[in-house]
């Protein structure tokens, strides 16, 4: 069952976790408004899922910018991680992305991420 | 982990993998070819994954779960009481075909593609889950690394296969039980060895918040 909708459903089992960081994606449009997660669970650090392994197209490092500086509401920048929705090859024999797109998603991260440090510090 | 800096750029886990290593990994589970000479084919393609993450300039790198079946069923290689079975193999011991079938084809995915690591006896950790990994990308990097494990609802909802799994443990929690327990042994001798990161794979989460039904099981 894949979730619809944004995270709120998950948020009473997320919640009690004890750890110091959730990894979410936030790339598809399914995950929803920062919002949901951001006001309740900023006592930790959010891997910031910013690019889908699942498609062809290269996210810009703007759209990034974008994502991470709406993020920046509600967590530091040092809470802040930049990270892929998911691996790049989730299954032994299909992989989900071709290694020059994998690549050329990371370099976006990269690119995004030293904007955001001017910026934001 | 102890930021080093703001907006830490990293990856989740798996990377596309090439047709020498597809073929590799086959060969090795088919006994066709030797555990060394599959880690050599392993060691080139995750050099190379790693070089191409230190030069997009990523943070903290990963292998690509190049070694791995899967990011979950790689367990049945490691854990004693596992058998790694295709899904097709499954269909024998599923209460359920209509629904598993329908499952299968919400997945988009044939029976075969995908690998399940059921639990056919008490588990107990033949070796260890990722620490070699650690001791290997610490050979090839200077950067902080991240090792990623699948989580225990993940482990535990895929490996229950109730005709098989229960005649060895009462019910789901039992089993847990001891996938926990290996999990929290191996998260420790990982930060033993110095690991910057861990992350826990929790794919299925959702499923199980939302869904009373403990029996109802998913592959990912």
């Amino acid at each position: 069952m894949l979730l619809q909708g944004d995270y709120a459903k998950l948020i009473p089992a997320l919640k009690p976790m004890r750890i110091d960081q959730f990894v979410l994606e936030y790339a598809t449009p399914r995950a929803g408004d920062i919002e949901v997660v951001g006001s309740v669970l900023s006592d930790r650090e959010l891997g910031l899922g910013v690019v889908n392994p699942r498609t062809d197209t290269v996210e810009t490092p703007e759209e990034i910018v974008l994502k991470a500086t709406r993020a920046l509401d509600f967590y530091r920048p040092e809470q802040l991680f930049l990270n892929t929705d998911c691996g790049f090859g989730c299954f032994a024999s299909r992989s989900v992305n071709v290694e020059d797109v994998a690549f050329q998603k990371l370099c976006s991260i990269v690119a995004a991420a030293e904007t955001l440090r001017k910026r934001f510090g | 982990m102890t930021n080093i800096k703001t907006f830490t750029t990293t990856q989740v886990g798996s990377w596309p993998r090439s047709r020498e290593m597809l073929k590799a990994l086959r060969a090795f589970q088919k006994k066709a070819l030797s555990r060394r000479d599959f880690d050599n084919v392993a060691d080139v393609e995750i050099r190379r994954t790693v070089h191409l993450q230190e030069k997009a300039g990523l943070d903290i790198i990963v292998d690509g779960e190049h070694r791995r079946e899967s990011f979950y069923a790689f367990i049945a290689d490691k854990v004693d009481g596992t058998r790694l079975m295709s899904l097709a193999d499954m269909l024998d011991y599923v209460e359920d075909k209509a629904e598993f079938e329908e499952m299968l084809r919400t997945m988009d995915m044939p029976a075969s593609a995908v690998k399940n690591p059921t639990c056919i006896g008490k588990l107990s950790r033949r070796e260890p889950l990722a620490v070699n990994d650690l001791k290997f990308l610490r050979t090839i990097s200077k950067k902080p690394v991240k090792i990623t494990l699948p989580g225990p609802y993940l482990l535990t909802r895929s490996m229950w296969v109730g005709a098989l799994t229960g005649k060895v443990y009462r019910n789901h929690k039992k089993l847990a039980d001891d996938i926990v327990k290996i999990l929290r042994e191996e998260l420790i001798d990982l930060r033993d060895a110095g690991c910057d990161f861990v992350q826990f794979d929790e794919p299925v989460l959702t499923e199980i918040v939302m869904s009373e039904n403990c029996d109802r099981r998913t592959f990912m």
